[in-house]
C-alpha cells in the first residue's frame, strides 16, 4: 500500500530523516567519549535506540537534537555525571573572564589574527578532548553543531544558566590553551599587553 | 546607552544570537562605535569560526558507516 511506504513511522522515513545526521552524531559521540572506537559504539547504540523509538519522534521537529538527546542519555548511563546547578551569575562572570583574557593580547593581536593559523584546528581538537566532559558536550552542541541554548537545555536536561556557564567556561579554557600554544609557537608575543 | 561592562557580560549571548532583538541592537550599535569592545568582538568571532571549522574534520570511518547501515538493516522497527 502506497500510504504505508510513505508513512512517517516507516523505516524509509527513519533513513531519510535520521541517517543524514550520522556525521553530527558521531562528532558529538567522539567529543563525549574521546575515542574513535567508543564513539563508534555510542553512535551505533544511538541509532539502534533511535530506530526502536522512531514512532516517538515527531516528524518535522529537530531530528538532530532528538538524536543528540538519545546519544547523551546513553552516555550518561555509562558515566557518573555532575548534575549540580551553577550559580545564577556564573555565566556573566565567565563572559567577563574571557574579556580579561583578551586584554593580554590587546596590543599584539587585538583581533585574534593568530586564530587563522592552519595548525590551530588540530590544537582545538586536542584541547577539546582535555576539557571536562560537561564543558566539551556543550561546546560541541553549540559551536560545532550550531544548536540553540534551548535545544541544548532539552538535550542535556540542565537549566539554561548551567548551559551558558558551562559553555562560556569551556570556551574560556579552550581560549587559554590556544593562547598558550600561540605563545609557545611564536604566533603571538609571550608578553602581551601594554608596554 | 549601555556601557562596555554590560557589552562584555553579554558578548557571548550576542554572538550566539540568543539575545532579544532590542538588546542585540543595543550591543551591535555599541560595538560599531567602541574602539575598546570591537576588537574583543572580532577576537571572539575568530575563535568561534576556528572551533566551528573543526567539526568538518571529525567524520566517521567509511567502514563504520557500512557496518552501521548493515546493523540497522537487520534491526527491527518497534511495532508499538
Amino acid at each position: 500500500m502506497a500510504d504505508t511506504e510513505t508513512h512517517p513511522d516507516s523505516r524509509e522515513a527513519f533513513e531519510r530523516e535520521a541517517l543524514p545526521h550520522l556525521n553530527s552524531v558521531y562528532c558529538f559521540a567522539r567529543a563525549l567519549t574521546g575515542q574513535d572506537s567508543a564513539a563508534e559504539d555510542l553512535t551505533q547504540d544511538t541509532y539502534l535506540n533511535a530506530l526502536k523509538a522512531w514512532q516517538q519522534y515527531t516528524p518535522g521537529t529537530n531530528c538532530r537534537a532528538w538524536l543528540f538527546t538519545i546519544c547523551r542519555n546513553l552516555r550518561a548511563r555509562q558515566a557518573v555525571r555532575d548534575q549540580r546547578e551553577e550559580p545564577a551569575d556564573a555565566a556573566e562572570l565567565e563572559s567577563l573572564a574571557s574579556a580579561a583574557l583578551h586584554a593580554g593580547l590587546s596590543e599584539s593581536d587585538p583581533h585574534g589574527g593568530f586564530l587563522d593559523a592552519p595548525e590551530l584546528g588540530d590544537v582545538v581538537r586536542a584541547e577539546l578532548q582535555k576539557l571536562p566532559e560537561e564543558y566539551r558536550e556543550v561546546i560541541v552542541l553549540s559551536d560545532l553543531e550550531d544548536q540553540s541554548y534551548a535545544t541544548i537545555v532539552a538535550v542535556l536536561g540542565v537549566p539554561i544558566g548551567t548551559v551558558k556557564s558551562r559553555l562560556f567556561r569551556g570556551r574560556r579554557l579552550l581560549q587559554e590553551a590556544l593562547i598558550e600554544y600561540a605563545r609557545d609557537a611564536g604566533l603571538v608575543p609571550r608578553t602581551g599587553g601594554p608596554r | 546607552m549601555i556601557d562596555c561592562h554590560v557589552v562584555m557580560k553579554q558578548l557571548w549571548e550576542y554572538l550566539d544570537g540568543e539575545l532579544p532583538p532590542a538588546e542585540s541592537d543595543q550591543i551591535r550599535d555599541h560595538l560599531a562605535m567602541c574602539a575598546r569592545c570591537y576588537p574583543q568582538y572580532r577576537h571572539q568571532l575568530a575563535f568561534l569560526a576556528l572551533v566551528s571549522r573543526t567539526a568538518a574534520a571529525t567524520a566517521p570511518r567509511q567502514e563504520f558507516i557500512r557496518r552501521l547501515e548493515a546493523v540497522l538493516a537487520s534491526a527491527e522497527l518497534d511495532p508499538t
